[in-house]
């Protein structure tokens, strides 16, 4: 799988004093949908504003779309939605995506037909000729990524696309979302909505403090932390728990409570000798399970890792930072 | 690409100016101007308006024409109040928010992202704003041109240079306004700060008319006060050999002023002529400050565009000083006449009328070509600004 983004390096300082990013590198590739996540203040919106064109990198190398920033020719093949986007209020929601596809060099006859395809997969075909000021936020959202979609493009790059727009709307934009990779695009989303970004995204990054400190698909990135939850009904005696840390079992993960066990195993298989040991001593099992951290755990650590810190990458950051052949879907 | 887009920008502008509601007030403005002039009309009596008649003579046909008359409404009230005004303040009010617009956040980004370069961006978003004027005073004169084809049988092609010239005197003020709008991205602060910058352009305009009338009435006070030197030597001279035909002694010249220039015996026989020798000098040390002064007003209006020069290359094409002289039954004997010696050289009607000569006599390519220095200057830098700013 080629890489769409491949930048490395990026930095921006801002009126010489303010870093914002500290030397960025982001690979995503071919049709994955790939995720940002970062607190505010993390530099996010940062790099994608320099992907876009919108501010000017104080150093970067590499290339979107194999082409270098700012390239128009590559432009031309990126759909982009703002963050807090303002599209003219006059404007009708057919007239935004007419516009905006002629500012991607789109001929009049295939704007209008992409326009009315692109209208009804976002659910504003019955709106289309009213003006943007009666639409709701929602709406408006709808729109802008449509407008985005315009240019049949390659890259789709969306700043907080599911901002004010609700559940319902979340799952159409969700479907869209899939919809586009299944075509074969590839997909950029910055969001702080993360349960949104764990149901969709095949890698994600998180940046801290302008630095990508991890980046990888959430199974990688929460292997460390994944296991085989076994919980009893009352607390297991420190005999037993000697007797489980045979070696030929599988290893036992530190700090779990006086009831559970938490073991890395990738499958059940492998934690039977457990359960089978648990029940000769006559401890009764609640529960037994895998258990994978969520991305908002992962984010958390991260985040509160990188938290006061001073700034500086995370000494081998966890997950590749290539992209990933099994990318989930 | 480069057509498609540009074509959307200026799809994008119309549709912009429709939305706004000043934009169909200023074209009804424009429409009910030239029903009003459509209103007016000339007879062997006087002026009439629709069916009053009004006793204005001489102001009649015995003595205007029906084509100059309505020329010299057009010149007087047309262009310099409605299109050299009114149409510009209403053209700056309704576009100032243009640029603005165009930077603010959440604008700007999907705009910028698409294959579009900046400067381009910005030079063709300026030029729509540009369109405003073009749609309104194209009507106007469009419109005056009717009415005067109508109504005196004269058509008259060359109103329609009134669309360039206003576009042009509009593009250099839009082009300050632009800048002002990108550093600022405020809509208010250009417009009023885009106003403040055309009042100075006038006060400057005003002090170089003040001083041009200044500079030729001291010159002409100087070309006066000359004659009176050597009347009064004249008179002198003949005084001189009517006393030695006489054999009487010439009176001594002891005791008189011997500054420089100074003749004994003429000054002698003729006290007067020292004093207009003084007045004199004191008119020649006045006319070099007030020409210094003019030189330097002049070459502080280098530096500015020429809106006032500008609009009045479209009177200069319409109707001669010729026939406003001769409408204004003024000729320079009658002039003269108005004037003595105690006359202030600004308030001397000849000066008036030398200093507009002068300010008539500037050259196209000095009115236009440095106001154009100006705003291509403006835009350049403009385009410097547009260009590295992070959005």
């Amino acid at each position: 799988m080629s890489a769409v983004i491949d930048i490395t390096g990026v930095e921006k300082t801002y009126k010489r004093r303010i870093k914002a990013l500290r030397g960025v590198d982001l690979q995503v590739g071919e049709g994955e949908i790939f995720g940002l996540l970062g607190p505010n203040g993390a530099g996010k919106s940062t790099l994608v504003k320099i992907m876009m064109t919108v501010i000017s990198p104080s150093k970067c190398s590499g290339t979107v779309l194999g082409q270098r920033i700012g390239d128009k020719e590559a432009l031309a093949q990126i759909g982009y939605l703002p963050e807090h986007h303002r599209f003219p209020p006059y404007l009708t929601g057919r007239q935004v995506l007419e516009h905006f596809g002629a500012m991607s060099g789109i001929k009049r006859k295939e704007r209008k037909a992409k326009a009315s395809e692109l209208l009804e997969l976002v659910g504003m075909g019955n709106w289309h000729k009213d003006k943007l000021g009666s639409y709701s936020k929602g709406m408006r959202q709808r729109v802008g990524l449509a407008q985005a979609l315009m240019n049949d493009p390659k890259l789709v790059v969306l700043d907080e696309p599911t901002d004010g727009v609700d559940p319902s709307g979340r799952r159409d934009i969700r479907n869209i979302l899939t919809h586009l990779k299944d075509e074969g695009r590839t997909i950029f989303l910055n969001s702080h909505l993360l349960s949104e970004l764990e149901m969709v995204c095949d890698r994600v990054a998180i940046m801290v403090h302008g630095l990508v400190r991890t980046q990888g698909t959430i199974d990688e990135l929460t292997a460390d932390q994944s296991g085989f939850v076994i919980t009893a009904a009352s607390p297991i005696p420190d005999s037993v728990r000697t007797e489980l840390n045979a070696p030929s079992l599988p290893e036992l993960v530190e700090g779990t409570s006086e009831n559970t066990l938490s073991y890395k195993a990738e499958n059940a298989e492998a934690v039977q000798p457990i359960i089978d040991t648990l029940r000769k001593h006559g401890v009764v099992i609640q529960s037994a399970g895998f258990k994978r951290p969520s991305l908002e755990d992962l984010f958390m650590q991260v985040v509160d890792t990188n938290n006061g810190s001073a700034p500086g990458a995370i000494s081998g950051a966890k997950g590749s930072t290539k992209p990933s052949k099994g990318a989930h879907s | 690409m480069i057509l498609t887009q540009t074509k959307a920008l200026f799809v994008d502008a119309y549709r912009q100016l429709n939305a706004k509601k000043l934009f169909w007030l200023t074209l009804g403005l424009n429409l009910l101007v030239v029903v009003l002039f459509a209103a007016l009309g000339i007879n062997d009596k006087g002026v009439t308006i629709l069916h009053w008649q009004f006793d204005t003579a001489p102001f009649d046909t015995g003595n205007v024409s029906r084509e100059l008359f309505y020329k010299l409404q057009f010149t007087e009230w047309g262009i310099p109040i409605w299109l050299s005004w009114a149409t510009i303040i209403l053209a700056l009010i309704s576009t100032a928010g243009i640029i603005p617009d165009l930077v603010s956040g959440g604008t700007i980004e999907p705009v910028l992202s698409k294959p579009i370069g900046r400067t381009r961006l910005f030079l063709t978003k300026f030029f729509t704003g540009l369109l405003f004027v073009t749609l309104q005073v194209t009507i106007f004169s469009i419109g005056c041109m009717l009415v005067i084809g109508i109504r005196a049988g004269a058509w008259e092609p060359k109103l329609l240079l009134a669309i360039p010239i206003v576009l042009a005197v509009f593009s250099y003020l839009f082009a300050f306004c632009a800048f002002v709008g990108l550093i600022t991205r405020s809509t208010i602060a250009a417009l009023l700060l885009t106003i403040l910058f055309w009042f100075a352009i006038w006060i400057v305009n005003v002090g170089d008319a003040m001083m041009i009338a200044q500079r030729e009435g001291s010159i002409l006070k100087v070309e006066d006060r000359q004659i009176d030197v050597e009347r009064q030597r004249e008179f002198a001279q003949k005084r001189l050999e009517q006393l030695e035909e006489e054999g009487k002694p010439i009176p001594s010249s002891e005791g008189l002023d011997t500054s420089d220039g100074f003749e004994p015996d003429l000054e002698a026989v003729n006290p007067t002529l020292r004093m207009s020798k003084n007045r004199l000098k004191e008119s020649e040390a006045a006319a070099e400050t007030w020409t210094a002064w003019a030189s330097r007003v002049v070459l502080l209006k280098t530096l500015l565009p020429k809106t006032q020069e500008t609009v009045g290359l479209l009177e200069r094409n319409l109707i001669t000083q010729k026939e406003i002289a001769t409408l204004m039954g003024m000729n320079d004997r009658q002039a003269e006449m108005m004037v003595n010696d105690e006359t202030p050289a600004f308030a001397d009607p000849r000066a008036a009328e030398r200093a507009t000569k002068v300010l008539q006599s500037r050259s196209i390519p000095w009115i236009l070509g440095t106001s154009f220095i100006y705003e291509a200057l403006l835009l350049l830098i403009s385009c410097i600004i547009f260009v590295r700013r992070d959005f």
